[in-house]
């Protein structure tokens, strides 16, 4: 299991930094052909936003696995640890949850109903069902994670671990 | 009782209970918000609702100059430039009585102001300024009491993330230019207000000063401190002229600072994936929050929760001066304990639509609600500005608190003089005609 986590770290942490560079030169192409040619190019700003979103919860699924999100923290640090690895666990648990019932089973419905509307993009003429399916990829990586890091709660809060 | 009475105690109990429990924020908004929607609608329709708003609710354009700026400070951290701007203010303020003290202030704020970052600027001006301080004979606590409520001024100077953030939750009420001029003023006004102490202590406790320094140095270091403090003019400039967009200007922000960086021999072209990814994960932190935050607010406006709050709020109590104190006070207390961005996009569409009926502006209550939203940055239990702060000084937070309340103090003052006289917020975009 540490092998996939290990395998899936790095294979996102590689996307995310391409989507982030291809982003930056996105915008600055949109301002610079606007300046130099006097006219921008109809999709730089679609794919700007697209790429915004898969960055946004691709990203957000990768600090699942690093448990980087945001939390508040003053009561969990007055836990023993005993009551650590059993909150590290609950928590988990209910990320996990959130993420089946809303990304995975709401997200895969959303993508169902998009495509099957046929809605496509104005400029790039996408499927928007392809945008929205990094919910239901997403969910099913932040359930991965979820099961990772509570089979290493136990082990990785006794050893004062992050 | 009614449903939207048990849906909104759900929504409210079970939002606090998994946030006092250390579930992390993005997804207690989440749990919280779905848990509350599905009493009121079937559950396919209502969990593919939540899954949508989270989409939609993040594709947006101007939303983007979140990562580019968050990119741009991080570059900027890295690339050598807050010790340009260290002894740019050295060599202006440093020779007063308590000089350093001001010197950490006007760097802060200066920092603050070009990277958009609160966290930035106190652990990059916090790391190079306490060693120096102390050898000045400054003792810790103090000088991280100076450093940490001088990181959040940054906030209100732009260029600044959360007001991008709270033009997108007044939902076009206020616009980013517009924002980003009004906040000049009482950025400044806070800096002063928080020189004013140090002046006071310095006074009080005999602090030293440095050496005067010829015009001939506040030269040099000006000139070598200028193309980061160019930063500000082409980024505000261009947005406040109409030149480019917020976003635009941010990814030209991010193309300067990484020339600097790589000028000024801070970085590296090597380092550049790393910085990619530590901002990478910095934006999924806000956008993540961001995401459900927009799934809450749409809970909201399907349950009518603004409008049943701004009548309330105005059948109870009709004078405009103590409602806007109430606000004040639950978004001190709701600051307290939860962070910046969340709480911009869960009370402004709660408060906004009050306050705008007593006439108050929208870009005027944007800023006293950042403003406010600052002093919860410096205090216990959460404040995130005041751990980074006790961090890089190496002290404990216990040891800050004492020596931070007379800032403190001075917030709220100054939050005082934001809330009730608007001119300090409108007189800028008024004067440029910008709403």
């Amino acid at each position: 299991m540490r092998y996939i986590y290990l395998k899936l770290n790095k294979f996102i942490e590689l996307f995310l930094v391409i989507i982030f560079g291809l982003l930056v030169l996105d915008v600055l192409m949109q301002v610079g052909s606007r300046y130099i040619l006097g006219k921008s190019f109809s999709f730089t700003e679609e794919f700007a936003r697209f790429s915004l979103i898969w960055l946004s919860i691709l990203g957000a699924a990768y600090l699942n696995g690093q448990r980087e999100h945001l939390s508040m923290d003053f009561l969990y640090r007055k836990f023993s640890k005993e009551k650590q690895v059993t909150a590290t666990k609950i928590t988990e648990v209910l990320i996990a949850i959130f993420s089946l019932v809303v990304m995975v089973i709401g997200g895969f419905n959303l993508v169902y109903i998009t495509l099957h509307l046929g809605q496509l993009s104005p400029a790039l003429h996408l499927p928007l069902g392809y945008v929205y399916m990094i919910v239901p990829i997403s969910g099913l990586i932040i359930i991965f994670y979820a099961i990772y890091n509570i089979s290493i709660a136990n082990h990785s809060i006794k050893a004062n671990i992050k | 009782m009614s449903i939207e009475v048990i849906s909104m105690l759900v929504l409210f109990g079970l939002f606090f209970a998994l946030l006092m429990y250390g579930v992390p924020v993005a997804y207690s908004i989440g749990i919280s918000t779905t848990a509350s929607l599905l009493l009121n609608i079937d559950t396919l329709p209502g969990i593919t609702t939540v899954a949508q708003r989270m989409t939609t609710g993040i594709d947006s354009f101007s939303l983007l100059a979140i990562p580019f700026f968050v990119l741009a400070g991080e570059l900027m951290k890295r690339g050598g430039i807050a010790n340009r701007l260290i002894l740019f203010a050295k060599s202006l303020i440093g020779s007063l009585p308590g000089g350093l003290g001001y010197v950490n202030v006007l760097a802060a704020m200066l920092f603050g102001a070009v990277s958009g970052s609160a966290v930035a600027a106190a652990s990059a001006i916090g790391s190079i300024m306490t060693e120096p301080m102390e050898d000045e004979g400054y003792p810790r606590p103090f000088s991280a009491a100076i450093n940490i409520p001088s990181s959040t001024t940054g906030l209100l100077i732009p260029p600044s993330n959360v007001l991008i953030i709270y033009a997108l939750a007044s939902g076009g009420a206020a616009s980013v230019a517009a924002l980003f001029i009004a906040g000049y003023l009482p950025g400044l006004l806070m800096g002063l207000a928080l020189i004013l102490v140090v002046a006071i202590t310095a006074i009080r406790t005999k602090l030293p000063k440095s050496k005067r320094s010829k015009f001939s140095e506040i030269f040099t270091h000006f000139r070598r401190s200028f193309f980061s403090l160019m930063l500000l003019v082409l980024v505000v400039g261009g947005i406040v002229a109409g030149i480019f967009t917020a976003t635009e200007a941010a990814a030209i922000a991010v193309l300067y600072a990484l020339i600097l960086a790589l000028v000024y021999k801070g970085i590296t072209i090597t380092d550049i994936p790393n910085i990619l990814l530590a901002s990478a994960k910095t934006t999924a932190i806000v956008m993540f929050l961001i995401c459900t935050s927009m799934a809450m607010s749409w809970l909201f406006s399907f349950e009518g929760i603004p409008q049943a709050i701004t009548s309330y709020m105005l059948n109870e109590f009709s004078n405009p001066i103590v409602i806007f104190l109430i606000i004040n006070l639950t978004l001190l207390i709701v600051g307290t304990f939860m962070d910046m961005t969340p709480a911009i996009l869960i009370f402004t569409p709660i408060f906004l639509p009050v306050v705008t009926e007593l006439g108050m502006h929208p870009v005027h209550f944007g800023i006293m609600m950042v403003l406010n939203l600052c002093i919860g940055l410096c205090t216990p239990p959460v404040g995130t500005i005041l751990f980074v702060g006790s961090g890089v000084a190496n002290i404990s937070v216990s040891d800050v608190v004492k020596p931070l309340f007379p800032f403190l103090i001075a917030m709220v003052i100054v939050l005082l003089m934001i809330t009730y006289i608007p001119a300090i917020s409108m007189w800028l975009p008024n004067l440029f005609g910008l709403n």
